[in-house]
């Protein structure tokens, strides 16, 4: 199996599953508790049905829209994932790269292994920080100011992860990062050698943007689910929130919101966009999902903020779905780290061509020639 | 297992699977993306259930049923599929020598390998032309005028199928047509032994209504996906259908239709017919399928057009809930597509006769002894 025979999220599961060790693998790819959350990110999307319209004269659609201010190619971008180099030695460098030749967002983690300054100047594309609030608020501060200055165009707010959810897997198999070899997760880490190699070879692994402040993550093998509950503040409210965006001053987004009340509260401190979010999956297990809840809150407030949805999306459909029911775009996480860590850069230059001609196709298959034209009418939910 | 053997859909999808090399067997059974859709054309038939009346005296059941201004003695015709030659020997032949046994109609494929002077010197039961609108407008106007000069019923003009779906099972087969033998497939054609001696031995393979304008039907290695998107016009249009529709001027059907705006369109530019369908699952995943929506355009037009419910139509059971909705007629590919790679002619009657007897014990058991006697009092959706 190689990049060229993958075709879908699957493909590139599998491949990724092929070339990881296990714990990293499993840290991708697993959610919290029994997760039912995760699999109905992805299902909810099969309770509705697309509804064409024949003979419309389609010629080639238009997938262009604007997002945080930027025109983009395409509805979707790439969702702010930690540690980006444990699933390729290139790491955020590979995402960026690839993000900014399809003409769409990448988003930097609090939480990544490059630093802002190395994202910005190695990409010109659009970029979107994703910031924790740290119980050190001299470190919030500190990662606006530089996104500032390294000409970010957005930052979100990620406001489902006060504490770590209970990811069982990582329980399982041990993860730490950086990886700590213990008798269990050895065997995998061995019969990967290819990563190994990469992995010991090139750059040390560190959370550059927040090293100078906290040794965590970096000196001491530290379960991610530790850091978590160790470094951000589980005190955040509206006030924190709204003192990042004031701070921040430009296109601003909370990544995480479920509820129409929260959705209505983040227009107030100064929002211009909300990700409608679970983490994917890998938080409160039981909650609900995005697209189930994105038709009520775009209804609510789609007419004052950008809506994106960020969980379960799989395939060109899903965006079709997304955007019919009132979002502006997608993001996804898991997608693009499984073709990161298949193939790097060209991984998920593969991924993006495939999703685009996904869009592309099923948007002359609906008839439509603009994504404006998804609303609605284009989509009936089964009784 | 032998063609005495198979019973039901599934007997026969067995028996095909044997019988053709993978790739092939593939390219029927096989459908767009996760072929969610491909599986809902059928599964919707299981959200509604049956209510017989009983003590009505039904020794005899008439099935007969006029569409198009032809009385048909079954409430269902066999759908227009391409390349018959590739799933047997005798292809368009044994279908076209079967319905005429049953006096169904027969709907011959633009993509056909039997030309329609053949078929029409050889069936003289009812008989439907499928279009497909090419960019080559010489193309259009031969396909046209052969079909009217052959005595064709009806014209049904297939309106989902501007681009390619994306039916990965082809992309992991390598399946073109005609046939490449890639090192992949050879295998699966070597196993497959008697496939390849009929095949190699009973005349050379062609696209008839094509070959004069387009080399991809008979010497290029194309795949189907591709020959849609590059050979069809994407600019097709209400106006172009309709040009056709007063060309050919006899029966038009769209073939694809899911809309009720659509459904209308069709009756204002002057079609008798509309095949609600979405190509059985193999263009737009997460499209709706044909029996959640046929109600909303049966009320909406059916008193002006002969509807029909294409698709995912699997036993008689599943025909009579469509007529008693008000669908005019059912019809199918797959339902005769496999008994037609496991015994040709043979094949093809013994399904037709399963069918048969199947709807006339249905209705026996519903009570009812002409199609007329459905509606919908007999059905029930659960909720
Ligand atoms: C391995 C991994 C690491 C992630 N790291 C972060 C993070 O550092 N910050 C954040 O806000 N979200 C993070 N997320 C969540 C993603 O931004 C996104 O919400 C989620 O992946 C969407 O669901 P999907 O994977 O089904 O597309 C991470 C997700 C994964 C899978
Ligand atoms: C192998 C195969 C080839 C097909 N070829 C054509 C075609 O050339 N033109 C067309 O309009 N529809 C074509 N169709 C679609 C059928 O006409 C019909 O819409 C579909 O098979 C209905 O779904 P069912 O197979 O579940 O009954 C094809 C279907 C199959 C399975």
């Amino acid at each position: 199996m190689s990049l060229k025979n993958c075709y879908n999220f699957k493909d590139f599961r599998n491949l990724a599953k092929k070339k990881l060790p296990s714990p990293i693998f499993h840290y991708i790819d697993g959610g919290s508790d029994d997760e039912a959350t995760l699999r109905r990110n992805t299902e909810s999307f099969n309770e509705c049905d697309l509804v064409p319209n024949v003979l419309a004269n389609v010629g080639k659609p238009d997938l262009t829209t604007t997002l945080f201010g930027r025109k983009i190619d395409m509805p979707i971008f790439l969702s702010p994932a930690a540690m980006q180099r444990l699933y390729h030695v290139d790491g955020d460098k590979a995402s960026a790269r690839a993000a900014e030749k399809f003409g769409t967002f990448y988003s930097m983690s609090s939480m990544s292994n490059n630093s802002i300054e190395e994202i910005s100047n190695i990409s010109s594309g659009p970029k979107l920080f994703q910031l924790y609030v740290h119980k050190d608020k001299s470190i919030t501060d500190d990662l606006i100011d530089r996104s500032r200055r390294s000409g970010f165009d957005a930052m979100c707010l990620t406001v489902d992860t006060l504490v770590a959810g209970n990811r069982e897997k990582d329980h399982r198999t041990g993860f730490t990062t950086p990886p700590k070899l213990t008798l269990k997760s050895v065997m995998s880490f061995a019969m990967r050698p290819g990563w190994v190699f990469n992995y010991l070879t090139g750059k040390k692994f560190e959370l550059s943007n927040v090293k100078k402040k906290t040794d965590k993550g970096t000196n001491i093998a530290k379960s991610v689910i530790e850091y978590i509950n160790e470094q951000y503040d589980p005190l955040m409210g509206w006030k924190d929130a709204e003192y990042c965006a004031k701070k921040w001053n430009g296109p601003f987004a909370l990544k995480g919101v479920m509820s129409v009340e929260d959705a209505k509260k983040a227009i107030d401190i100064g929002c211009t966009a909300i990700m409608i979010s679970n983490h994917g999956g890998r938080q409160l297990d039981g909650s609900r999902s995005p697209f189930d809840q994105v038709k009520a809150i775009s209804d609510a407030v789609g007419d004052k903020l950008e809506i994106i949805l960020d969980g379960g999306v799989r395939r060109g459909t899903h965006v079709l779905k997304a955007l019919a029911s009132g979002a502006k775009a997608c993001s996804f996480g898991k997608m693009f780290l499984f073709s990161l860590a298949a193939g790097g850069q060209q991984g998920v230059e593969h991924l993006l061509k495939n999703m685009h001609d996904e869009i592309y196709r099923n948007m002359v298959l609906m008839g439509c020639k603009s994504l404006k034209e998804l609303n609605s009418s284009k989509l009936i939910y089964r009784k | 297992m032998n063609l005495k053997d198979c019973h039901n859909f599934s007997d026969f999808r067995k028996l095909a699977k044997k019988k053709l090399p993978s790739p092939i067997f593939h390219y029927i059974d096989g459908a767009a993306d996760d072929e969610i859709t491909y599986a809902r054309n059928t599964s919707a038939f299981d959200d509604v259930d049956l209510v017989p009346n009983v003590l009505r005296g039904v020794e005899e059941v008439d099935l007969s049923t006029t569409i198009f201004g032809k009385k048909l003695d079954l409430p269902f015709y066999l759908s227009p599929t391409a390349l018959q030659r590739l799933f047997h020997y005798d292809g368009e032949r044994a279908v076209g020598k079967a319905a005429k046994k049953f006096n169904t109609m027969f709907g011959v494929s633009a993509l056909a390998t039997v030309s329609v002077e053949e078929i029409s010197s050889m069936v003289d039961t009812p008989k439907m032309f499928q279009f497909y609108f090419h960019k080559d407008r010489g193309l259009n106007d031969s396909c046209l005028e052969r079909a009217k000069a052959a005595k064709f019923d009806v014209m049904a003009l297939t309106v989902d199928t501007i681009t390619g779906g994306n039916r990965e099972r082809d992309l992991r087969t390598g399946f073109t047509s005609p046939p490449k033998l890639t090192l992949a497939s050879l295998f699966s054609f070597a196993t497959k032994p008697m496939w390849g001696i009929n095949y190699l031995t009973k005349g050379k393979f062609e696209l008839p209504h094509l070959q004069d304008f387009v080399k991809e039907g008979t010497d290029v290695n194309s795949s189907i996906g591709n020959y849609f998107s590059t050979m069809l016009d994407q600019s097709m249009n209400w106006k172009d259908a309709e040009n056709l529709c007063s060309k050919w001027g006899g029966h038009f059907a769209l073939k694809g239709v899911m809309s009720v705006e659509d459904a209308k369109r069709a009756v204002d530019i002057g079609c008798t017919g509309i095949m609600v369908s979405n190509h059985g699952g193999r263009q737009l995943d997460g499209s709706r399928a044909p029996f959640d929506q046929l109600a909303e355009i049966v009320d909406a037009v059916g008193d002006k057009l002969d509807v029909i419910c294409e698709g995912g139509i699997h036993r008689g059971t599943h025909m009579l809930k469509a007529l008693s909705l008000g669908a005019k007629a059912c019809s199918g590919g797959r339902l005769y597509l496999y008994a037609l790679a496991a015994a040709g002619q043979a094949g093809v009657e013994r399904a037709l006769e399963k069918y048969r007897t199947e709807l006339e014990r249905d209705m026996k058991l519903m009570g009812c002894t002409k199609i007329s006697d459905l509606s919908r009092n007999n059905l029930r959706f659960r909720r």
